[in-house]
């Protein structure tokens, strides 16, 4: 039994971790409840090797992250009237818009960048460094902006953070046009115009 | 009344409204939920989350008892009796041999007389 005891406080500080996403003031009962899950999940006799017990109780408590996820996303508790659909109407042409504006701002910088490097065979260093600063510059406000966001939209925080990496100023155009939340704030006021 | 009715009825939720009706007056804690449906804590709560909102699942807290062991109390799950009625007819829907699932209740699936509208 005492080798399960890291298991647990690991497990529970992942569940604590989590919660921290919802309202104070719901987050000492989820805790409670899922954490009360944990010692049951190590405990469970059916499943006999410890080392399985534990990949399990790893396992539940990163499935909370995702629960908070869904749970800070719609609002939990009973005062919200129920938006399941929300999603499959709400953002579909705004979106795509909104990807295709991203892709043409990145392919205007390609098509600078080319341009400015068939004028100039042999290009002064000056602009290649303000240009390589700046780019860099907004990959990092992307960068900073992802991690202080509360939620990012369609895809999780990392895969966009991914995704700003790899594509050094075209990453960032995309997340900005099509990952960011308004403000970084969950965008939920379209869904009261919804019958 | 039903407004289970503007939710598809999919995999994870079917298995879940399987296990809570097979004994309605049973309740069950997170963890005996997943054992039973099979499914993560990722998928189970939220969708937990959404029965309760519906109105379709109703919870309790377990009192703590001295002989648990020091066990922290948990939370149990439940269906209401809207909830027992409502997934069973869900139920029976999507088990129909028509294949119709939800969509019987939009038009009567071929074949059928139509005489649910």
């Amino acid at each position: 039994v005492s080798g399960t005891q890291p298991v647990q406080r690991i497990a529970e500080q992942l569940i604590r971790v989590s919660c921290r996403r919802l309202p104070a003031d719901e987050r000492a009962e989820h805790y409670k409840e899922w954490s009360a899950e944990v010692p049951a999940i190590l405990c469970d006799t059916s499943v006999r090797l410890p080392m399985l017990r534990a990949v399990r109780a790893l396992r539940y408590s990163a499935g909370i992250s995702r629960t908070t996820r869904y749970l800070c996303r719609t609002g939990s508790g009973v005062r919200r009237p129920s938006t399941w659909r929300d999603g499959a109407i709400r953002v579909r042409p705004g979106t795509a818009l909104r990807l295709v504006i991203g892709v043409a701002i990145w392919l205007v910088v390609v098509l600078a960048v080319v341009s400015l490097v068939r004028a100039f065979p042999q290009p002064p260093v000056w602009p290649l460094v303000v240009g390589l600063t700046l780019a860099a510059a907004f990959d990092a406000s992307c960068l900073v902006d992802i991690a202080r966001a509360q939620q990012v939209r369609f895809l999780p925080k990392w895969a966009w953070a991914l995704i700003c990496l790899t594509q050094v100023p075209g990453g960032g155009i995309v997340y900005i046009c099509v990952g960011r939340h308004r403000r970084g704030r969950p965008a939920r006021p379209r869904s009261a115009q919804l019958p | 009344m039903c407004r289970l009715g503007a939710v598809k009825l999919t995999g994870p939720l079917e298995r879940v409204l399987r296990v809570l009706v097979a004994d309605p007056a049973a309740s069950h804690y997170g963890y005996d939920l997943m054992r039973a449906t099979r499914l993560p804590s990722g998928t189970l709560y939220p969708m937990l989350a959404r029965l309760q909102q519906e109105g379709i699942v109703a919870a309790r807290w377990e009192e703590q008892r001295p002989d648990a062991g020091g066990r922290p109390p948990r939370k149990y799950y439940r269906l209401t009796a809207e909830g027992v009625r409502v997934a069973s007819r869900e139920l029976a829907d999507a088990s129909a041999p028509s294949g119709g699932r939800r969509y019987a209740a939009v038009r009567p699936a071929y074949g059928t007389q139509g005489g649910a509208q």
